[in-house]
C-alpha cells in the first residue's frame, strides 16, 4: 500500500487562502486506509477550511466527496460536474491521485492535503513502515524476504556495511541492522550460501518508469 | 394476525432467547440505563400482563442466560423488571383496550398466571372471558402458593383488577368438573375453553407414618391456609421435606408464624436444588437448617402426634434422566430430627381428577394430555389446556407463555383460521466468551436491592425484598452488554483497512480471505470504538446509531439566541432527560444533544458545531469510569486534542472546546462549569455566527 501522512492543518490552510470555490475530495484506497483521506478526514478538514474561510470574510464555498481511488480516470469521472463548479480542488489522495487530478482537470488547480511517503505496511496501530521502494528488479528470492535496498539504510547489496553496533545501525537508533536480519533469516532457512553469491548487478530504472505488458495491450487491442 | 411467528433465535439476545415469552429484557434494561422509565415499562408491559409479578418472583431465566454472568454476576433482571413496574411512571401507562367485540364467549378455568394471562390477550383480542375458579379468590400459586413476604397481595390485586378492567368477568368458588362440567360449558354459550387448573396437590412422601400421624401437612394446603390469613396450627420445631420455592416458602412461611426450629430436609446437594440460590440464601439467612443429601425414612409419632423424623444421608450416584445425579443411601448413617412438624413439599401434580371423564391425561402425574401440543388443544373440541396443569409444576413465566400462546390459538379456532405454525427453536445455552475478553471486559459489582432486617422480617409478612433507587436501577442498567446490538459494517462501504481489527478490545471484526470483515455480534459489547475509527464510516453500532447527530447540532446551535454553548451529554454518564433540562433552566446557553458514550462524538461533529456558529463546545460525561474497555476513554481526549488544535490555527481558541469528566452521576462539576462559561464570555462571540 501507497503510505500518506496527512499535512498540517497549518500549512492547507496556507495553501488554500483565496484558493476560490473549493472541493476537498477524499481517496478511499490507500489514503484512507492511513487515516489520510478518507470520509472522516474530508470532514474534518472540509469543516476546518469553511470556519477558516469565514474568518477570513472569504465567501467562497467548500464542497466536499470522495471516491474509491482518485489514480483511476473513472472513478474520477463521477465528480466531474463538482470539479468543473470548483476553482480549486484539495485532493487527499497521494501524489499519484493528485496527479491524475490535474491530468484529468487541466483548467483547475489541483492541491495535495497530505504527503506521499513510500510503499509499506501498517506495523502497528498509527506506524507505518517503509517496505518497498519500488527498484524494478526485486531481489527478495536472496534475502529472505528482506528488503535491503529499502531497509538498509546504505541501500548495500552485499552485505553489511560494518557500523551496526549490537544489531543496531549507525545511521538511526530505531533502526535494527537489516542486513542483520537477513542473515539470521537465511540461516533459519539453511540458505546462508546465499549470501555468498555476488551479488548481480542491479537494472536500475530509469525515470519516470513505465510498464507495458505486450500481452495485455494486444488483448485490449481485439 | 400473522399467522407465522418466524423466530430466528440467533437474532435475539441471550437474555430475551431465554425468556419463554420473549421479553426484550436488553431494551428496558437500557431504557432504564438512560431514565427513560416510562418507556421501559412500556416495553416489559406490552408483552406481559403482570409485571410487577414477575418483577418479585420471576425465576428469571434471562439472567441464568445473561452474558455479564460470565464477566461478574447477570444483571439484575428481575429486580430490574421490579424497579421499572412499581415506579410511579407505570400509571401513565395508556393500557392497551380491548379489541373490537368478536361476540364470541371464552371460559378460561382457573386464575393463575396462565389463566390470567390468556384472559388478558383474549380480552385484547376482542373476546369476551369469564375466569371459573374454584377458590373464593382469584390468583391461583400466585396466591395461594407464594407468601406475601415475596409477593404482597395488595400487588397481586393490582395487577389483577387491570385485566379485570378490560371487561373479563369472574366467577369464584365454581369448581368446573363438579359445578359444571366441561362440555356444559358449551351449553352456556362459551365457543372456547381454557384449562389451567395449575397443579394444587403435593406428591405424598411415600414414607411410613405419613397418614395415620397427626402434624403432617402437605405444602400446598398449608401455603393456601397461611396465604389467606388462616393462621394455621403449627409446631414449635417443622421440618419442611423438599428442595423447591415451595419447600423454601413453607419453611419461612412456618419461620414467621413464630416456630422455633424449622429444618429443610433435601436428597441431593444444595448445587442440584431446584429452589432459586436467593431464596435459599435467604432462607438460611433467617436461620432455617438445611439438611442438604438427607431423605427422610419414616415420620415417628408418639401419642398420635408427630414426634421425630427418621432420615438417612445419601451421596450422589449416576445422573438420573434429569440429567441431575440420583441420590443414594448411606447404609448406617440414620439419624433423627427431633420435630413436631413435617410439612411435604417434594412437588406438586394438577388435581385434574374432576376433569378426567371429560379430558385424557398422561399416564403419569395426572396432566392433562393435549392433542396438539402446538395449539394446547386437547382431546375435546374447543378445549384447551395449559401451565402446571399440563407441564406439572413449572414456573409463572412459563404459565404466562402458555396464556398468551393459548389465546393465539383460540382466537384462530374461533375465526376458523389455521393455527401459527412455530418455528422456535430449542432454546440454545449462552456462548462462552473466551478467558481473554472476560479479562478485559470492566468489572462492575452487581447491584443487590435492600432487604428488610431479620428481625423486622420475622414479625410478621411484610416483603423483604425493597425495589431499587432509581440511581441504583441505572447503575445495574448500566452493566448490561448490549449483547446483538453492537458494531455492524457495511460491506459497500467498507474499504478493509483493518482498522477496526486493530482497534477491537475483544477481537470481534473477522477478516475473510476476500478482504470482507464480519463482526461477531456475540462479542461485540457496543463500546463503538471500531465505529469512530473507521476512516470510511463503514460502521455503525446499532444502539443509538450516530444517524443525524449532523442534523441535531445544526439545530441545537439554530435553537439558542444569545451564546450558544453545544453540549454532548452521556447517557452513560447517567444523564437522565431531567438532569438536562434543569441543567439548561440553571445555564440557558447550553443546547443539550445526548449521545451513548462520549466516544461516539466525531472531531468533525465538534467542529460542525463551531461551523454552525456554537460559541463553545463541551462534552460531559464518565469517559473513564463507565466505558466497557479502558482504551476508548484515551480515544475521546485525543480527538478533542485534534480539534483544539483546529481551532486554536483559525483563532477561534481552543478553549471554547472543553470536555467534563463525571466520576458518577452529579451533573457537571459546577465550579468548572462557571469557570468555562466565564471562559466563554470572555471570548466573546463566534466571529462565524
Amino acid at each position: 500500500m501507497i503510505i500518506v501522512e496527512p499535512k498540517s492543518f497549518e500549512e492547507i490552510e496556507q495553501m488554500t487562502k483565496g484558493c476560490g470555490r473549493l472541493l476537498v475530495l477524499g481517496c478511499e484506497t490507500c489514503s484512507a486506509m492511513c487515516f489520510a483521506g478518507g470520509q472522516r478526514q474530508v470532514a474534518e478538514i472540509a469543516s476546518s477550511i469553511r470556519m477558516s474561510k469565514k474568518m477570513s470574510q472569504d465567501q467562497t464555498e467548500v464542497l466536499d466527496d470522495t471516491v474509491a481511488r482518485q489514480c483511476e480516470l473513472e472513478f474520477l469521472d463521477h465528480v466531474k460536474d463538482k470539479v468543473a463548479a470548483c476553482n480549486t480542488v484539495l485532493s487527499l489522495s497521494c501524489g499519484a491521485g493528485v496527479q491524475t487530478m490535474a491530468k484529468m482537470f487541466p483548467d483547475r488547480r489541483i492541491l495535495p492535503a497530505v504527503n506521499t511517503k513510500f510503499i509499506g505496511r501498517a506495523t502497528k496501530r498509527g506506524e507505518w513502515m517503509e517496505m518497498c521502494m519500488a527498484c524494478g528488479d526485486c531481489i527478495l528470492e536472496r534475502t529472505a524476504g528482506i528488503c535491503p535496498v529499502t531497509r538498509c539504510a546504505k541501500g548495500l547489496l552485499n552485505g553489511p556495511c560494518g557500523g551496526a553496533t549490537g544489531g543496531i545501525c549507525e545511521v538511526s537508533k530505531d533502526q535494527p541492522c537489516v542486513w542483520q536480519e537477513i542473515y539470521h533469516a537465511l540461516k533459519r532457512l539453511n540458505m546462508l550460501h546465499y549470501l555468498k553469491q555476488k551479488p548481480q548487478v542491479k537494472d536500475w530504472p530509469v525515470h519516470p518508469d513505465k510498464v507495458v505488458r505486450k500481452d495485455l495491450r494486444e488483448v485490449g487491442a481485439t | 394476525m400473522d399467522n407465522t411467528t418466524h423466530i430466528e433465535y440467533q437474532d435475539f439476545p441471550p437474555c430475551q432467547m431465554a425468556c419463554p415469552i420473549l421479553t426484550d429484557a436488553r431494551e428496558y434494561v437500557q431504557f432504564i440505563a438512560e431514565r427513560r422509565f416510562e418507556e421501559a415499562f412500556a416495553s416489559i408491559r406490552k408483552l406481559n400482563p403482570l409485571p410487577r409479578v414477575c418483577g418479585r418472583i420471576c425465576m428469571h431465566p434471562c439472567e441464568i442466560a445473561c452474558k455479564r454472568g460470565q464477566i461478574e454476576e447477570p444483571i439484575s433482571i428481575a429486580a430490574l423488571k421490579r424497579f421499572a413496574a412499581d415506579g410511579p411512571w407505570a400509571d401513565h401507562y395508556k393500557v392497551a383496550l380491548p379489541g373490537k367485540s368478536t361476540g364470541y364467549k371464552v371460559a378460561v378455568v382457573g386464575s393463575g398466571p396462565a389463566g390470567l394471562a390468556a384472559a388478558h390477550d383474549l380480552a385484547l383480542l376482542g373476546h369476551h372471558v369469564t375466569i371459573f375458579e374454584a377458590l373464593p379468590v382469584l390468583g391461583g400459586m400466585l396466591r395461594t402458593g407464594i407468601p406475601a413476604y415475596r409477593l404482597p397481595k395488595d400487588v397481586l390485586d393490582e395487577q389483577i383488577q387491570t385485566i379485570l378492567d378490560l371487561g373479563v368477568e369472574v366467577k369464584t368458588g365454581v369448581l368446573i368438573g363438579e359445578d359444571i362440567k366441561l362440555s356444559n360449558l358449551f351449553e352456556h354459550g362459551y365457543k372456547a375453553v381454557f384449562v389451567a387448573i395449575g397443579a394444587h396437590e403435593d406428591r405424598k412422601l411415600g414414607i411410613a407414618g405419613e397418614d395415620e400421624i397427626e402434624g403432617v401437612v402437605s405444602a400446598v394446603s398449608f401455603l393456601r391456609q397461611v396465604n389467606q390469613g388462616e393462621n394455621p396450627e403449627i409446631g414449635k420445631k417443622v421440618a419442611v421435606i423438599g428442595g423447591g420455592n415451595t419447600a423454601i416458602d413453607s419453611a419461612r412461611a412456618t419461620l414467621r408464624l413464630c416456630a422455633d426450629a424449622v429444618y429443610i430436609v433435601y436428597r441431593r446437594s444444595r448445587k442440584e436444588m431446584p429452589a432459586e440460590e436467593e431464596e435459599i440464601e435467604e432462607a438460611a439467612h433467617e436461620g432455617i437448617q438445611l439438611f442438604y443429601l438427607t431423605s427422610p425414612l419414616e415420620i415417628i409419632g408418639q401419642d398420635g402426634k408427630v414426634s421425630a423424623l427418621k432420615c438417612i444421608k445419601n451421596e450422589l450416584g449416576e445422573p438420573d434422566a434429569s440429567g441431575r445425579r440420583s441420590p443414594k443411601h448411606v447404609p448406617g448413617s440414620e439419624f433423627a430430627i427431633d420435630v413436631d412438624m413435617v410439612i411435604a413439599a417434594i412437588g406438586q401434580v394438577p388435581d385434574s381428577s374432576l376433569l378426567a371423564d371429560e379430558l385424557e391425561l398422561t399416564e403419569r402425574g395426572n396432566r392433562i394430555h393435549l392433542n396438539v401440543p402446538n395449539t394446547l388443544a386437547t382431546t375435546l373440541a374447543g378445549v384447551f389446556a395449559g401451565g402446571d396443569a399440563v407441564t406439572g409444576s413449572a414456573t409463572a413465566i412459563e404459565a404466562i407463555a402458555a396464556g398468551k400462546k393459548v389465546a393465539i390459538s383460540i382466537d384462530c379456532y374461533l375465526r376458523e383460521e389455521s393455527p401459527p405454525t412455530a418455528s422456535r427453536t430449542e432454546v440454545v445455552e449462552t456462548k462462552k466468551l473466551p478467558s481473554g475478553v472476560v479479562e478485559k471486559t470492566q468489572k462492575f459489582a452487581r447491584c443487590h436491592n435492600i432487604s428488610l432486617p431479620i428481625d423486622e422480617r420475622l414479625k410478621g409478612f411484610d416483603e423483604v425484598k425493597s425495589v431499587f433507587s432509581e440511581d441504583l436501577a441505572v447503575q445495574e442498567a448500566l452493566r448490561c452488554l448490549h449483547c446483538g446490538i453492537g458494531a455492524s459494517v457495511s460491506t459497500e462501504r467498507c474499504i478493509s483497512c483493518l482498522n477496526c481489527v486493530q482497534v477491537c478490545p475483544v477481537g470481534a471484526p473477522a477478516t475473510t480471505k476476500m478482504g470482507e470483515i464480519n463482526i461477531d455480534r456475540f462479542l461485540c459489547q457496543a463500546c463503538g470504538i471500531c465505529a469512530l475509527e473507521c476512516p470510511v464510516q463503514a460502521i455503525d453500532i446499532g444502539l443509538h446509531p450516530r444517524g443525524e447527530l449532523g442534523q441535531q447540532i445544526k439545530k441545537a446551535v439554530s435553537m439558542s439566541e444569545d451564546t450558544a454553548v453545544v453540549g454532548f451529554f452521556d447517557y452513560q454518564g447517567s444523564f437522565g432527560p431531567d438532569d438536562v433540562s434543569s441543567l439548561k433552566k440553571q445555564y440557558p446557553g447550553i443546547a443539550p444533544i445526548m449521545v451513548f458514550g462520549l466516544r461516539r462524538v466525531d472531531t468533525s461533529d465538534v467542529l460542525n458545531a463551531f461551523e454552525a456558529g456554537a460559541d463553545a463546545v463541551l462534552l460531559a460525561g464518565c469517559p473513564s469510569a463507565r466505558e466497557p474497555f479502558a482504551a476508548a476513554s484515551s480515544g475521546v481526549t485525543q480527538r478533542m486534542a485534534q480539534a483544539k488544535a483546529v481551532l486554536d490555527v483559525l483563532g477561534l481558541d481552543g478553549r471554547r472546546l472543553q470536555i467534563f469528566d463525571m466520576p458518577e452521576r452529579g451533573l457537571v462539576d459546577e465550579e468548572h462549569l462557571t469557570e468555562f462559561m466565564h471562559t466563554i464570555a470572555d471570548l466573546g462571540p463566534n466571529p462565524l455566527r
